[in-house]
């Protein structure tokens, strides 16, 4: 946000740099136009037709514009998704939340071994999602887990998690944690740099206890944080696909399978791409919804610092 | 400049700046020097274990890339390592997945960059009117889930010839990675003085040229972060390389899930290629960690 001190500038050249960043920023422009509205545009004109592979006519009819959504309020798949889809961001961000907080507490430090680690524990984050969701198939498979090998080994044999209905959906939520913990404790580690120092040394010299200092005051100042790291994995969670797709091909049943997976089977299983378009734009506006309330809940902590 | 605002400031991405360090926590003005050093490190030890814990599923993994098929169910943890999960990849076509993947994330990488380089800049030092609603919508693009791009992108490839295609692959990565390019490269420009270009305009240099000239070999450190947070985003996709490609342009991830599907007792195998897919993220986690952390909250904090 460079504000030019070039004073000496005529119009004819004020223009002339106008002209000169316009055609830089053209091209990015076009090109994002084309492939974020317009598609855009397509999939809410094709959630209102019932197009589908074995209809391919139907791309214009819309005689019935809002069929898919009225079937969608009768779909008791679809309603479960959302509640499947609820039931695992919420446990999943709830535990990225704590772990990443918990770690960033250890963390944050001057030691030399401190600041190493913290590059290392950024690894689950940056696998690739595919190997994430090939490692914890390993770690869910009895026949060559460490896991089930120890607790086999103290007597306790358990069944596939991955395969038991009952829990299933925990095990995904507990890889997606696993995946996505340093994300929460990146951002609380920022936020504690800049702690300010006077308020906590002087509760110590008053004698305040560390879980007080951590309560009065680290907590209140790393508040903000945690809750725009909290929606952003909260919006980011929708997106969860590889870790469902290897591991649980959303059963046993549909225990697993969240709203996002819903609509990629309508709309590459089956091949009704009219309704798979309707459930994309519902995530869709989901997502826009959480995306307003990150907005929202930011400029009100940036105006009330500590709040 | 961002929206969503909290004032964190993460690593600094000035280019010739050293990373800042993470300030130590308070310093216990009554305490004796000895006990904090004791307490620094007892610290240090428990992050380590808590490492060793949290990084061991990876760890199993890799591991497993090297045990010979046949102690793959073994109690026993001690094994002579072997090459052979990784020499059985080279028959098969997942040698092709692998190029696959390398070209489409590194076209990807250089189209993002081309198109996206000049309007991070143009957005940096020009201050038009509308300014902020274009940054937003940049950012809003990275948030759309990706179902909602794949059915269209679908159609159209099916009808344009795209799908399958390692072109149209790299094409739709510019769907996110175009965003990441505009926003990164935004807040690497700002730390370059503009008095630098003004005087090189007064000496009769364009726009354009002097950008080229002086700005951008500047700006450089923070363009080969950006472009390697564009290559690690193409190369970690999955969702886009399963419904867009069937056999020609497969990339590596969609082949371990093949391998997984129909090879899944050959754990050797599997583990191996999940080691290669991983190996190039984590050299370039370490090359780039000072920037890393900029890229993967980007949007996120307000720079």
């Amino acid at each position: 946000m460079a504000t030019l001190s070039w004073t000496a500038a005529g119009a004819g050249w004020q223009a002339q740099r106008s002209r000169a960043f316009a055609f830089g920023l053209a091209p990015s422009l076009a090109v994002l136009l084309v492939i974020t509205l317009v598609p855009a545009a397509a999939l809410l004109v094709g959630s209102l037709t019932p197009l589908s592979l074995t209809d391919p006519a139907a791309t214009f009819r819309f005689d019935d514009p809002l069929v898919n959504y009225r079937h969608l309020l009768e779909d008791g798949r679809f309603l479960d998704s959302i509640g499947t889809q609820l039931k695992l961001s919420v446990a999943s961000v709830a535990l990225q939340l704590g772990v990443g907080l918990g770690l960033a507490l250890l963390l944050d430090g001057r030691s030399r071994i401190l600041q190493a680690s913290r590059t290392a524990f950024l690894i689950p984050m940056v696998l690739p999602p595919i190997v994430v969701a090939l490692i914890w198939k390993i770690l869910y498979t009895p026949d060559i887990s460490p896991m089930h090998r120890a607790l086999e080994a103290i007597g306790l044999p358990v069944h596939s998690l991955i395969a038991n209905a009952d829990t299933a959906l925990w095990a995904i939520a507990v890889a997606d944690t696993w995946q996505w913990f340093p994300f929460t404790m990146l951002m609380v580690l920022a936020a504690l740099q800049t702690l300010p120092a006077d308020p906590v040394e002087a509760a110590s010299l008053d004698g305040a206890s560390r879980w007080q200092l951590f309560r009065y005051i680290v907590l209140p100042h790393i508040r903000p944080v945690l809750v725009v790291c909290g929606l952003f994995r909260l919006i980011d969670s929708f997106k969860a696909f590889p870790l469902i797709y290897v591991l649980t091909d959303g059963g046993p049943g549909t225990v697993t399978e969240v709203t996002n997976y819903y609509g990629f089977i309508q709309a590459f299983n089956f091949s009704y791409w009219g309704y798979g378009s309707a459930i994309a734009v519902v995530i869709l506006a989901g997502v826009f919804l959480l995306s307003w309330g990150v907005g929202k809940l930011g400029w009100n902590s940036h105006e009330h610092p500590g709040h | 400049m961002s929206t969503l605002g909290i004032e964190v400031s993460l690593q600094a991405p000035a280019s010739a700046a050293p990373p800042p360090e993470i300030r130590l926590a308070p310093p216990r003005a009554a305490r004796p020097a000895r006990a904090g050093w004791l307490r620094r490190n007892v610290r240090g030890m428990a992050a380590l274990v808590v490492l060793v814990a949290v990084l061991a599923p990876f760890l199993w993994l890799v591991q497993l890339a090297f045990r010979p098929a046949d102690r793959i169910f073994d109690e026993a943890l001690g094994f002579t390592p072997t090459l052979a999960g990784f020499t059985s990849l080279l028959q098969g076509n997942f040698v092709r997945s692998f190029a696959n993947s390398l070209v489409v994330s590194t076209l990807s990488t250089v189209l993002s960059l081309a198109i996206g380089v000049p309007a991070a800049y143009a957005l940096t030092r020009w201050n038009f009117p509308g300014r902020r609603h274009v940054a937003l919508w940049i950012l809003v693009t990275r948030m759309a889930p990706p179902i909602a791009f794949t059915i269209p992108f679908f159609l159209a490839y099916r009808w344009l010839g795209l799908q399958d295609t390692v072109v149209g692959l790299a094409l739709v990565y510019l769907t996110f990675n175009l965003a990441i390019v505009i926003w990164l490269m935004q807040t690497f420009f700002e730390s370059v003085p503009a008095s630098l270009e003004e005087a090189a305009w007064i000496d009769g240099c364009g726009i354009w040229q002097a950008f080229w000239r002086i700005t951008l070999p500047l700006a450089a450190p923070g363009l080969a972060a950006t472009a390697v947070l564009c290559f690690v985003f193409s190369w970690n996709d999955f969702f886009y390389a399963l419904i867009l490609t069937r056999t020609q342009a497969v990339t590596a991830p969609v082949a371990i899930v093949n391998f997984l599907q129909y090879e899944g007792w050959e754990w050797a195998k599997i583990a191996a290629a999940g080691t290669l897919v991983a190996l190039p993220v984590v050299i370039f986690t370490v090359l780039v960690r000072r920037y890393l952390v900029h890229g993967l909250t980007a949007g996120s904090v307000k720079d």
